[in-house]
């Protein structure tokens, strides 16, 4: 049986205080998962004293985009970065990775620190991020790290962030010059769809040629994880130069070299294949290109 | 467990409430305050059957604690009707016939509500998106398109 006291923190330093001082504390943020797993009885959840409610946490909030860096504080909704104009304007792919999670009620409650630090395989707020090279700010009351979000993944559902560490942001630099990003997912159905597969490509062009490229899986592997063998062959290379398909082709088998062979990869590698080779498709599409 | 003090307004009227760690909002109003035309369905934010305005927002009612909307306004289906009579919405969902068994009807209503009260003019793929949280088994979706549609326009003039 799972049972806990309610605690509610108004206040960061009411948060970092609690979380110094009592033990088996399991903080509660949009609770879109967290409720889900409690109502379960999941067994994960067995063994914890206290639930923390962290949603009235002002500190915790907002979006902040400056003319070279940004942050998105651990509280900020997906329906928020979904109808952020900033948002919108410069990082489309963080809008529209948001707009493909759960449904209009989800997004209203759900965290994009919630779906960081719950780290489902499936969670769709990586693959943006990590391909922008964001960073964790995990505070507690000893001070604040900075972890990369690409090392933050042990396994799924497993995290480097300690019991005493509550995450307060995410921070980035933003793109620099001339690019372009695509978000792509499939899911079974539109709506509340758990990702199959998905993926971030971000690019920095420069004369017809890519100068920086990051394509990053989603769903695709057990933690996100960029396609390397992906980006070092798009890398530098021109438009003229580029073949969608093989670039679909090199990230299928760099998946498939991190999975192993599974039972669901007959479906998996030509899916995915597809989608590398869409990205850069539109990549190609929107940097005016047309061979 | 102690119990936790929560002052919430539901459907304009003010509640002092005390709540246990575990109760959910959907809990607080279908057994505390007797609201039962909020359903639950699955329990895991899948179906909007229990779908509620929380602050303007269309959200999950099985999924929120009740001590984790203090201070909140909260909007339910006993909320639509007033003296006046019959909300727009609910004319227009018995008008379209937008209703079988009838068990998403509440959740509809509160999802299209939180649309209409922030866009008074939706397109159909606007009514879809917002209304893609609440699932139903019978009408086939249509009816309930229309029936929105419907309210937009009656509720513009």
């Amino acid at each position: 049986m799972v049972e806990y006291q309610l605690l509610r923190a108004h206040s960061l330093e009411e948060v970092l205080e609690i979380l110094a001082k009592k033990k088996k504390v399991q903080i509660l943020a949009g609770g879109t998962d967290l409720m889900v797993d409690l109502h379960q009885q999941d067994p994960k959840f067995e063994n914890i004293d206290y639930l923390l409610d962290i949603t009235d946490v002002a500190e915790l909030k907002g979006i902040k985009l400056g003319p070279e860096e940004g942050e998105i504080g651990a509280l900020t909704t997906h329906a928020e970065l979904l109808t952020n104009p900033e948002i919108k304007e410069k990082l489309p792919f963080i809008g529209a990775a948001a707009g493909s999670i759960g449904s209009t009620q989800i997004r209203n409650r759900a965290t994009i620190g919630g779906n960081l630090v719950n780290a489902a395989a499936c969670a769709d707020s990586f693959s943006p991020l990590i391909a922008l090279g964001a960073e964790l700010v995990l505070r507690s009351k000893g001070g604040a790290r900075r972890v990369l979000l690409e090392d933050f993944v042990e396994w799924p559902n497993q995290t480097v962030i300690k019991d005493n560490e509550v995450l307060e942001k995410i921070v980035f630099k933003l793109p620099r010059g001339e690019y372009y990003s695509s978000y792509q997912k499939i899911g079974r159905r539109n709506a509340l769809s758990i990702s199959r597969l998905s993926l971030t490509l971000l690019a920095e062009v420069e004369n017809e040629a890519i100068k920086n490229i990051q394509v990053v899986s989603g769903a695709a592997t057990p933690a996100p994880v960029p396609f390397r063998k992906v980006n070092k062959y798009l890398k530098a290379k021109t438009f003229a130069e580029i073949d969608p398909a093989a670039a679909g082709e090199i990230a299928a088998d760099e998946m498939v070299g991190i999975t192993g062979e599974r039972w669901s990869t007959p479906y998996k590698r030509p899916a995915l294949s597809k989608l590398v080779e869409r990205a850069v498709k539109d990549l190609l599409e929107e940097a005016g290109y047309n061979g | 467990m102690a119990k936790l003090d929560v002052e919430i307004t539901v459907n304009g009227d003010k509640y002092k409430l005390e709540v246990g760690s575990q109760e959910r909002l959907l809990d607080t109003l279908r057994d505390e305050l007797k609201l039962t035309g909020t359903k639950e369905g699955c329990s895991v934010g899948e179906c909007g059957a229990c779908t509620v305005i929380v602050d303007d927002q269309a959200v999950n009612s099985c999924l929120v604690l009740t001590a984790q909307v203090d201070g909140s306004e909260i909007i339910t289906v006993e909320g639509l009707e007033s003296k006046s009579g019959l909300h727009p919405l609910q004319i227009a969902f018995i008008e379209k016939q937008a209703i079988q068994c009838g068990f998403c009807t509440p959740g509809m209503l509160m999802s299209a509500l939180a649309l209409l009260n922030t866009n008074s003019n939706p397109t159909k793929e606007e009514i879809k998106t917002a209304l893609e949280g609440n699932l139903c088994r019978c009408t086939g979706y249509q009816q309930i398109i229309d029936a929105v549609e419907m309210a937009a326009e009656e509720w513009g003039v």
